[in-house]
């Protein structure tokens, strides 16, 4: 199976071929140009190298977040635009899930933390246990506190292997922890296209215009507006 | 030559196909006033999160209606700017992928070309050069239309758009949002003098405006009253707003007509659905023997058959866009 992953969920923007699990070919940008400019470019460039159509692909895959809400919708929209195109159904796969396959060459049985930097001193995070040379789920994707996170780590005593742009501020504040943390080298945190594509072949695909971003927050004012009527801040929802 | 467009600069997501640009075979429009209307006006991630929602599903039943297929299409048209950018990035990003997909053109449709194309799809016999008032929630610009790409702006407001105006009123006298059709209402039985407001002119510049001073003298006025105790009128507020907002706009426009030797002029935006303003321009052009254009209110507001149409003549002139077109939240004429 022919998968195209495109992800550009935070500042790093790829697109990536892969078949039966192998990659192709991969584009990465992690630069300060806008993803509306760069992605679709990147796609293009990437067929037009393989001397490949869109029509040999199997699937798109797509990150749907969570991550910055413009950059979801940017990758969303760009998927929805060519599954709508070549009536072809789309996979949006977690974000997080995506980025736990950068924690691959971790030990069997070690927990992979992909922790994205959420602001407001929170990380999106998920957590992963390598077996079988896969990362298998633990938790659902969430918005945690450093915090709160630090302590669930603790609890689980297994070695930690971190992946994601608020890996590094992880590290930090994982600073009594008693098994191995590795931090993931630079250009392994960031989320890939790669991982998307290696995600979604896991998972079944969609009619692409059911697909929809997960934001794992409300926007401000939404968040204003249920404070002011329910008279205290809300939930971070799940 | 088919094309078909995707509008989604501000809370409408519209997707439209016209032939031949004044021909519209269909302008799907999911709007989103009331996901917005208990904010009291427009929320940009709100209306980027609903834009993405729906897209597909308005770009498909725009083929449904119309019983076409899309390699039928010849080209997609886009709104690339100005307006929300959040908002603009999903219709650009889809719309490039899905050209991309089909390969054919992607043509980029600035917005308030757009706003005047809307004339074009009004009036088949309408042909520039005119001049054209675009006035909407965002902008209030005299523009004198040149060709069918080639516009110049000679005049516009320093500070608010006239809508953005009328919002703000509309929300000091209590009235829902948009405010807009509820000040129309609201005035029809006010009596206009009854509240002298300031116009918008401003000193040394003949072709632009300022409504800040409009907007700031009601909320006195409601001040005082509130103060004192006094009940205002409220429709005789939101006739006498609304006669200080058209003698600002209607004579300006005419002299500039005048001026340029216009005999055609046309209304282009939202708040050219006000039917004071269409009225008073309907009287000053009769008296003046100018042919006025003012399209029907569902071309007024946002809507993607006026960006296909103004699509089809950039289209004409060679416009076209490639992947790497971006969205811009300003953008020049
Ligand atoms: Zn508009």
């Amino acid at each position: 199976m022919m998968i195209l992953g495109i992800e550009s969920s935070a500042k790093a923007a790829s697109a990536a071929l892969c078949h039966e699990g192998v990659l192709i070919a991969q584009y990465f940008q992690n630069s300060s140009l806008t993803h509306s400019r760069t992605l679709l470019p990147m796609i293009e460039d990437l067929l037009k190298n393989l001397e490949t159509s869109l029509r040999d692909i199997d699937l798109i895959a797509v990150s749907k977040g969570p991550g910055s809400f413009t950059g979801i919708r940017i990758g969303i929209s760009a998927v929805k635009g060519l599954c709508w195109a070549l009536d072809a159904p789309a996979c949006g796969v977690s974000t997080l899930e995506a980025m736990a396959y950068n924690g691959l060459s971790a030990p069997s049985g070690s927990l992979i933390c992909c922790c994205m930097d959420a602001r407001r001193e929170q990380f999106y995070n998920a957590l992963f246990e390598m077996q079988d040379g896969k990362p298998h789920r633990l938790c659902p994707d969430r918005a945690i506190s450093a915090h709160e996170l630090a302590g669930e780590i603790n609890n689980f005593e297994k070695d930690v292997f971190l992946v994601g742009d608020g890996s590094h501020l992880c590290y930090n504040t994982l600073d009594n922890f008693k098994g191995n943390i590795i931090l993931a080298p630079e250009p392994l945190r960031y989320q890939s296209a790669w991982g998307v594509c290696m995600a979604a072949a896991q998972e079944k695909p969609q009619p692409a215009d059911e697909l929809l971003p997960v934001y794992l927050r409300l926007s401000q004012a939404e968040r204003e507006r249920q404070a002011k009527v329910f008279g205290n801040a809300p939930a971070e929802k799940d | 030559m088919l094309i078909m467009s995707i509008e989604t600069s501000c809370d409408e997501t519209a997707i439209a196909i016209c032939e031949n640009g004044r021909k519209v075979l269909t302008d799907q429009i999911f709007s989103q006033a009331d996901l917005h209307a208990v904010y009291g006006g427009v929320v940009p991630e709100i209306a980027s999160r609903s834009h993405v929602e729906v897209i597909s599903q308005l770009a498909q039943r725009a083929l449904t209606v119309t019983g076409l297929q899309k390699s039928d299409l010849d080209a997609i048209a886009v709104t690339y700017a100005p307006g929300l950018i959040g908002a603009l990035l999903v219709g650009v990003n889809f719309a490039k992928s899905a050209a991309f997909a089909l390969d054919i053109p992607l043509i980029p449709v600035h917005h308030i070309k757009g706003h005047v194309a809307a004339n074009y799809i009004a009036f088949p016999q309408l042909a520039p050069p005119f001049l054209c008032l675009a006035i909407s929630g965002g902008n209030t610009l005299l523009i004198d239309v040149k060709d069918y790409t080639d516009m110049e702006i000679l005049g516009a407001t320093r500070d608010d758009a006239a809508g953005e105006c009328f919002d703000k009123t509309a929300r000091i006298l209590g009235l829902p949002y948009p405010g807009g059709k509820h000040i129309d209402t609201l005035s029809r039985n006010g009596d206009d003098t009854k509240y002298p407001l300031p116009r918008a002119n401003i000193e040394g510049s003949l072709w632009d405006m300022s409504f800040s001073g409009l907007k700031t003298a009601v909320i006195n006025l409601v001040h005082k009253a509130e103060q004192k105790g006094e009940e205002l009128d409220r429709a005789c507020l939101a006739s006498s707003f609304t006669r200080a907002v058209s003698d600002s706009l209607v004579p300006r426009t005419m002299a500039l007509a005048r001026e340029l030797g216009y005999k055609k002029i046309a209304v282009a935006g939202g708040v050219a659905a006000n039917s004071r303003i269409r009225q008073d321009f309907e009287t000053a052009a009769k008296n003046e023997g100018v042919e006025l254009f003012i399209p029907p209110l569902s071309l007024c507001g946002d809507n993607a058959a006026m960006i296909g149409c103004q699509g089809y003549y950039e289209f004409l002139a060679g416009v076209r866009a490639g992947t790497d077109l971006n969205a811009y939240a300003n953008m020049e004429l």
